[in-house]
């Protein structure tokens, strides 16, 4: 059974990197473009995060997540390109539609955000292990019981998923139809949701249980047996990044 | 070692229409094999959960009477402090898996890692337990990708790395094949070399009957009997409670074939040690 986690494992300086250093850099190059709106301190984090995803032999996976959104810009950008309040300058018209600078820049400032965000997001899961990173949370104060529910859902997700076919296949046995058109499988999905919502229930219910008598709720301070090492440096890149934000946010006030 | 003492014991769950066990007395010594048995809805189960802890403090309902496990009342103590004395094994080998854990050794920790033992006792231990229920191989494999057998040893491992001195154990081969339930019970076996108390609820009579030396047959959650496994199998009436004897014993009743405690022979080795004292050897050949 597969785990649903984006992981990539890969030998790269990038996962070399702890989990914690690297949640650090994600709140900085999410929040950097918000506190200082302007198109070069995007341009600036979102050329950093696609080095990074190359040095962490990742870049290629990022394409598929990046191509998702395109649409997505491209109609913020025929739209505040044409119908931004503040158009004043025009730069091009096509098919008799005007196109402002205005409404362009602000477009493109909204692009690298969303583009930035992705990015950033996009090395934190396809290079830190989900287990590591929660992990690091919970040694941090994060509830072990959050923990646990963020964890059990990768394993969880596709053992339903693996269910669901199982409870799929034992309908057809019994002569249900399944394949053909929209209402066809409207029609089966209905014996499907309830078994598999029923079962879902009784294994929650029945782990719990096994939870329980394994101490989970013990109010007695954790252990963890993996030791967690802070690979050398990375109190300065977090000292780093942290600085990186502030002068941000000095920048910003003093404009 | 624990004794655990068992005094007038009755349990009815919130939404039951009768109670599930009625008035249990019974006294269990330090290193006992017991062997649960019972027809379906005799109390099996709830007597483990109740052993367990469960009973009362998950599942509310009406509870009376008291567990003692040493000094430790069930009733007065959490779940979590309760299971450090009392391990307990499910039937259904994939629901005890936590779901957090991404490989078997993990797993293991996992139990460890809640009661806040030291990373050098908890390797220590891992490592034991993994080879004592013969798992060391699958240490770094998925813990949904074992077999049901290897599921359930795990699950063994998991608690059992706990070091509780009483082990319950409820059905743990009824989901398993019988290569996965051999598995089981030779794992089970081995906890006798650390003089455990064990508990163990079976169909398997025949395994019941090798394994354990007493045995508490339960009836509509009442106790039947609580006595020595071929006192208890060498019951006339064992049917009526829906348990049937193990099948070397059914032949030694047909046989009339008696050991010099007057009670009929529960496994093969003794069944063919009479046969031959009644018959000789070439009979049993």
């Amino acid at each position: 059974m597969r785990s649903i986690s984006l992981y990539v494992a890969k030998d790269s300086l990038i996962h070399k990197i702890d989990p914690i250093t690297k949640l650090i850099y994600t709140s900085v190059s999410v929040i950097s473009p918000f506190i200082m709106p302007t198109i070069l301190v995007a341009s600036i984090f979102v050329l950093a995060n696609l080095v990074i995803l190359a040095l962490g032999k990742v870049l290629k996976k990022v394409i598929p997540i990046i191509s998702f959104v395109v649409l997505i810009i491209v109609t913020i950008f025929l739209i505040q390109g044409m119908f931004y309040g503040g158009n004043q300058t025009e730069l091009f018209t096509i098919f008799s539609l005007t196109f402002y600078l205005e409404g362009l820049t602000y477009a493109l400032r909204i692009a690298l955000r969303a583009i930035n965000i992705l990015l950033t997001f996009s090395i934190l899961i396809l290079t830190a292990k989900p287990s590591e990173l929660i992990e690091s949370m919970v040694r941090r104060g994060l509830s072990p019981k959050i923990g646990y529910v963020m964890h059990s859902v990768l394993q969880i997700i596709p053992i339903m998923s693996s269910k669901a076919s199982t409870i799929m296949d034992a309908q057809k046995s019994r002569g249900m139809e399944t394949e053909g058109n929209l209402w066809v499988r409207m029609k089966a999905f209905i014996p499907l949701i309830g078994p598999l919502v029923m079962n879902s229930l009784v294994d929650t219910h029945q782990r719990s249980l096994a939870l329980e008598v394994r101490s989970f709720s013990a109010e007695t301070k954790k252990t963890f047996l993996n030791e967690e090492e802070l690979p050398a440096g990375m109190k300065y890149l977090r000292i780093l990044f942290v600085m990186i934000l502030i002068a941000v946010i000095v920048w910003r006030i003093s404009l | 070692m624990s004794k655990i003492n068992i005094k007038n014991l009755s349990y009815q769950y919130s939404l039951g229409n009768e109670r599930a066990l009625k008035d249990i007395s019974i006294t269990i010594n330090d290193g006992d094999f017991i062997g649960v048995i019972g027809a379906n809805k005799a109390g099996k189960t709830t007597f483990c959960k109740a052993l367990a802890g469960l009973v009362p403090h998950f599942y509310k309902g009406d509870f009376s009477g008291n567990i003692i496990i040493d000094d430790l009342n069930t009733k007065e103590n959490s779940i979590s402090n309760i299971s450090l004395k009392v391990g307990l094994v499910f039937q259904d080998p994939f629901n005890q898996i936590s779901g957090a854990k991404l490989t078997v050794y993990d797993e293991v920790a996992f139990g460890l890692e809640n009661i806040g033992l030291e990373r050098a006792k908890m390797i220590e231990r891992i490592d034991y337990y993994l080879e004592l229920m013969g798992i060391t191989a699958q240490k770094n494999s998925n813990p949904f990708e074992l077999s049901g057998g290897q599921m359930q040893r795990l699950a063994i491992a998991s608690i059992m790395a706990r070091e509780p001195n009483i082990f319950v154990l409820d059905e743990p081969t009824s989901q398993l094949d019988p290569q996965g339930s051999e598995e089981v019970f030779e794992a089970v076996d081995k906890l006798r070399e650390k003089n455990l108390t064990v508990i163990m609820v079976s169909q398997k009579v025949e395994k019941i009957a090798k394994y354990a030396n007493n045995i508490l047959l339960l009836n509509q959650g009442k106790v039947i009997d609580f006595d020595k496994t071929e006192k208890v199998f060498s019951r006339d009436d064992l049917k009526e409670f829906g348990v049937r004897p193990p099948v070397y014993t059914e032949i030694a009743k047909e046989l009339k074939l008696k050991n010099e405690q007057k009670n009929y022979p529960i496994t093969k080795e003794e069944l063919e040690k009479l046969v031959v004292n009644e018959y000789g050897q070439n009979f049993s050949e």
